[in-house]
């Protein structure tokens, strides 16, 4: 299996242009199988990936644009692979939970099979252009996906998402051609390969500038604040499977930029910008939980949320130590599990109901017992509920956090109770007290077709809240390999310090 | 380096140089002479005659000896790297463009076999045009071609085409008025007109008192001149007009031929002004390029009618490639001849698929022939069609790995090179505002649903199989580049080495 990295990205792809021959009744069927058939191969890759090898494994290279320094070059560790196998199975799953009456399906399987090819494909990607590619072309999919199957104000939403990211990732092309630049003055050769990149050492200026060139793709993509009007636009009026995927996955994208380019590549400006990505952070995480307990709208009471835990993520990655690093890798799964179980559930109720405003429910607990049960355990783990996912992540990072800044742990630490009072607060409304309209009292409980996409969330959500070692164990060891190699390759002596006291420390 | 009179030989002479330029004429005259023999003859002889002289052309193109040296027909013939990468650019759009007039339905100007000859004609002068370093011999080349290409446009047949004609005639013999005057100048400094003698008399007398005068006249009079042929801010506004009134391959063509043309006298010329450190001539051109990929941008974000946008699309690219004259490095030079190699395809391609749907009459809108209600829900309609233009909209907004990228990431990284970063996020942010306009017809084409008016009948309505053949074709250069740009990059660099111009 030298090749299966090539064929994980390129698989769906293959998949998609031959889905337009499939006959539109089995359209979902074939989206099913293939997206199977996907995960299977994402799981394969983990039952051949060497756990104590902390470095890139599976690695393909061959130059496609040698003039220019351009190769195909891909690449697995322990920080890519778990998303990647996140991402094929949130499509699997969203795929599944998919309406068999939904209209244009074909289009619909074609265009997240393509969407499956770039999002695998960024993170595997070792090329910046490539890496590039796979982020650009990302949108075209999602802009298709929520602007034709999506609320009243679709179009303004699918556009203002494009063009929002489609502007800040520019910038951040001139930023990977002035590194590339740089790279060329240094060694005399052009190349846009990461690993590459690792080895050049950049004074402070120049990191400082490339920083805010590829702080400005990443940032609109995570979204920090005050960069992130376009996701609550974009959940508002995205279907169901448009918004599982966009907060499953493509926010991981840009936390994973952060990962790949900027923390390796610019350890000095990434310590330097600490402070101000902190603060960031802490607003976002605030603020938007506050802003998310005073929506009326279910669906919005998730997108903030999914903000809010995006800025713990990132204040895990900038704690610039083992413990929030690798806290924050698992964060991104279990976020992205979970923020994708939510944001199927509310499809689900709306499904039900047409709407997606909590006043409306009321007490359906008592109409529909699995439903609320599911709801229920996502809930908890969104709130990081020890034993559920989600406390996993949440309490490594602010443990790595702990030991950069106390004050701010304290504050990031409020997510917890702010996040349990918003999301209490919508499970209370939603499902207890009386039924506030008479035709709620008929609404049907889970079907099996969505209890096939949702309990295997469920079971992630239990068994790596219970046991987090087999994943923990991978992304501990790149982690650590990250952090040395952004100690070697720190230029100021305050980097080295900010670096290494965590990394002793580890256990 | 006069030639001796009494010593001209036949190698001196060096004919050879000019056979490319010979086959173009003597093609268009062959087709004039079977008008006289036999008339009425169906347009689909005149368009395979012209593809096979174009192939003719083409191959006599590639044959030539070129080098940095290599002259011709009394020294005014040069048949530099420059010179046969660019004939073969012209020539291949050109075999692009000619099978277009196949469409199902009859066209007035195709009828005629004038069109085909002048046609050829105009080849022929951009020929002369781009492979001379003589002022006289790229003035004729250039007003040959022009004096055709206004006759072109008029023979469209409708008001606003004879008003295109006409608007592109007036501002095309202001500009003819520039450039000789801006010659003239530069023949009074320097007492000559061939540019490799031209750069080093100026040289010698860069001290003299008045002489920054003499060049700033020059000079400015020559970028005004090849303002007007490239559509530059502020001497842009004929273009939306022009390509409006000429039918969608002619605005098409227009928008990536002359240009590569008028690139490559540029190039010779101003770049031999930045050559001899006289900063400003560059300060100049970096702000025209950046005034016009900005302005243009913004004028095509308010456009009702496609024809139009992309005409501002085109403006604005153009602003984009003139960013290259400025930096006269080599990789810029690359970037330009790769960025119009790639682009003519994309840009051919749409303009193409604006043909496909050309209707007779109005029936969309009463002022535009392709105003966006025109192509709301397409993808309903005509999947194919809505998928391809799609991607040439894509490609034309930069999205990566379509063909326009790579040249967009090329001469980006050049900007880069030079030490213009901050041109360089300019132009990245002008991709942004860009991708504004190209999306909105993407929107219109998979987000909205058909109007009444749209159906197959009006949207396919001028489908033949030699358009889809040319589509076809234009889809596979756009998605493919990503394979075929390293080899593409590698023939331009042997190419542009191999020239001479600047000091």
């Amino acid at each position: 299996m030298d090749y299966i990295l090539s064929i994980l990205i390129f698989f769906p792809a293959i998949a998609g242009i031959l889905g337009f021959v499939v006959d539109k009744g089995s359209a979902k069927a074939y989206g099913v199988s293939v997206a199977a058939i996907e995960l299977l191969l994402a799981l394969g890759l983990w039952a051949s990936f060497d756990t104590t090898n902390p470095g890139m494994q599976f690695t393909e290279f061959s130059p496609i644009i040698s003039q220019f320094g351009i190769s195909y070059n891909v690449g697995v560790d322990g920080i890519s692979l778990f998303i990647v196998i996140m991402a094929a199975l949130i499509t699997l799953l969203g795929i599944i939970l998919l309406r068999d009456d939904t209209k244009n399906m074909k289009n619909m399987i074609v265009s997240l099979l393509f969407l499956e090819m770039t999002m695998v494909g960024v993170f595997l990607s070792l090329d910046a252009i490539i890496f590039y590619m796979f982020w650009e072309l990302s949108l075209v999919p999602m802009l298709y996906i929520i602007g034709a199957w999506g609320g009243p104000d679709r179009v303004y939403a699918a556009v203002k998402f494009f063009l929002y990211t489609f502007a800040g990732s520019l910038i951040m092309l001139v930023g990977l051609l002035a590194m590339a630049y740089l790279f060329h003055l240094e060694s005399g050769i052009w190349s846009f390969n990461l690993l590459d990149w690792y080895t050049l050492k950049l004074t402070t200026n120049q990191q400082f500038w490339l920083f805010l060139a590829f702080f400005s793709g990443f940032a609109i993509k995570v979204p920090m604040f005050p960069f992130h009007t376009w996701l609550p636009w974009a959940h508002g009026q995205a279907p169901t499977i448009g918004s599982v995927i966009l907060a499953a996955v493509l926010l991981k994208m840009g936390t994973y930029g952060f990962v790949r380019f900027s923390l390796p590549i610019l350890p000095d400006a990434s310590v330097t910008f600490t402070p101000f990505i902190m603060a960031l952070s802490l607003i976002m995480v605030i603020y938007t939980a506050m802003v998310a307990f005073a929506q009326k709208d279910m669906k919005q009471v998730i997108a903030y949320s999914s903000v809010s835990h995006m800025g713990i993520i990132m204040i895990g990655v900038f704690a610039m130590n083992a413990e929030g690093l690798g806290g924050s890798i698992f964060l991104m799964l279990s976020h992205g599990i979970v923020s994708g179980a939510l944001f199927m559930l509310v499809g689900v109720i709306y499904e039900r109901t047409g709407t997606k405003i909590m006043d409306e429910f009321g007490g359906l607990a008592a109409v529909m017992p699995v439903y609320a049960t599911v709801f229920g355990v996502m809930l908890m783990a969104s709130v990081g509920l020890p034993l559920t996912i989600g406390f996993v992540g949440e309490f490594l990072v602010l443990l790595g956090f702990y030991k950069v800044s106390a004050i701010g742990t304290i504050l990031a630490g409020t997510t917890i109770i702010i996040g349990s009072v918003y999301m209490l607060a919508l499970f209370k409304k939603s499902f207890f007290g009386p039924v506030r309209h008479e035709k709620n009292l008929g609404l049907k409980d889970l079907d099996r077709r969505e209890l096939t996409a949702l309990l295997p969330l469920v079971a992630i959500v239990v068994w790596l809240g219970v046991y987090p070692k087999p994943i923990l164990e991978p992304i501990d060891n790149s982690v650590k390999a990250l952090l040395v190699q952004m100690e070697n390759h720190a230029q100021l002596e305050s980097t080295k310090e900010a670096i290494i006291v965590s990394k002793k420390e580890v256990k | 380096m006069f030639i001796d009179p009494k010593n001209i030989t036949m190698d001196v002479l060096n004919l050879a140089t000019l056979m490319p330029m010979l086959i173009a004429i003597g093609g268009g005259l062959v087709i004039l002479t079977i008008d006289l023999i036999k008339e009425n003859i169906h347009k689909s002889l005149y368009v395979m005659l012209t593809i096979l002289i174009l192939f003719v052309d083409l191959g006599a193109t590639l044959g030539l000896n070129f080098g940095p040296n290599e002259k011709g027909f009394f020294d005014v013939m040069l048949i530099d790297g420059l010179a046969i990468l660019s004939q073969v650019l012209i020539l291949v759009a050109s075999v692009l463009f000619i099978p277009l007039a196949l469409t199902s339905k009859r066209f007035h100007e195709y009828s005629y076999p004038e069109f085909f000859a002048l046609f050829l004609f105009m080849i022929a002068g951009f020929q002369f045009m781009v492979s001379s370093d003589n002022l006289i011999l790229i003035f004729i080349g250039l007003e040959t071609a022009s004096l055709s290409l206004y006759t072109l446009i008029a023979m469209h047949n409708r008001h606003n085409s004879f008003e295109a004609a006409v608007k592109y005639f007036t501002m095309g013999a202001l500009a003819a008025g520039f450039f000789t005057m801006g010659s003239a100048v530069l023949y009074g400094i320097s007492g000559s007109l061939e540019l490799y003698q031209i750069a080093p008399a100026i040289q010698s007398r860069m001290g003299e008192p008045g002489m920054m005068m003499f060049l700033l006249g020059g000079a400015g009079l020559l970028l005004t001149a090849f303002a007007f042929k490239l559509s530059l801010f502020p001497f842009h506004t004929w273009a939306p007009d022009v390509y409006e009134g000429a039918s969608a391959p002619l605005a098409g063509y227009m928008s990536v031929v002359p240009k590569i043309a008028a690139f490559v006298v540029s190039m010779r010329i101003f770049e031999m002004f930045i050559d001899l450190q006289i900063e400003w001539v560059q300060t100049m051109i970096i702000i025209l390029s950046v005034l016009t990929m900005t302005l243009a941008n913004l004028m095509a974000l308010v456009q009702e009618d496609v024809k139009r946008m992309l005409a501002y699309s085109s403006i604005s690219h153009a602003g984009f490639v003139m960013v290259a004259i400025a930096l006269a490095t080599e990789k810029a030079n690359i970037g330009i001849f790769l960025y119009y190699g790639l682009f003519m395809f994309t840009n051919l391609g749409a303009f193409a698929m604006l043909w496909v749907s050309r209707h007779k009459h109005r029936v969309h809108h009463a002022r535009y022939d392709h105003p966006y209600e025109k192509f709301s829900g397409m993808v309903k309609i005509m999947p194919m069609g809505a998928i391809v233009m799609g991607l040439f909209m894509l490609s034309l907004a930069g999205v990566p790995p379509f063909s326009v990228f790579w040249g967009k990431v090329y001469l980006m990284s050049a900007t880069i090179d030079a030490g213009y970063t901050w041109l360089a996020i300019i132009m990245g942010l002008n991709s942004a505002i860009a991708a504004y306009y190209y999306l909105k017809l993407v929107v219109y084409m998979f987000l909205k649903e058909p109007t009444e008016q749209v159906t197959k009948e009006t949207t396919y309505y001028n489908v033949s199989k030699p358009l889809l053949t040319i589509l076809g074709l234009a889809v596979f250069v756009t998605v493919g580049s990503i394979f075929y740009v390293d080899p593409l990059i590698e023939y331009i660099t042997e190419m542009i080495r191999a020239t001479n111009f600047g000091i």
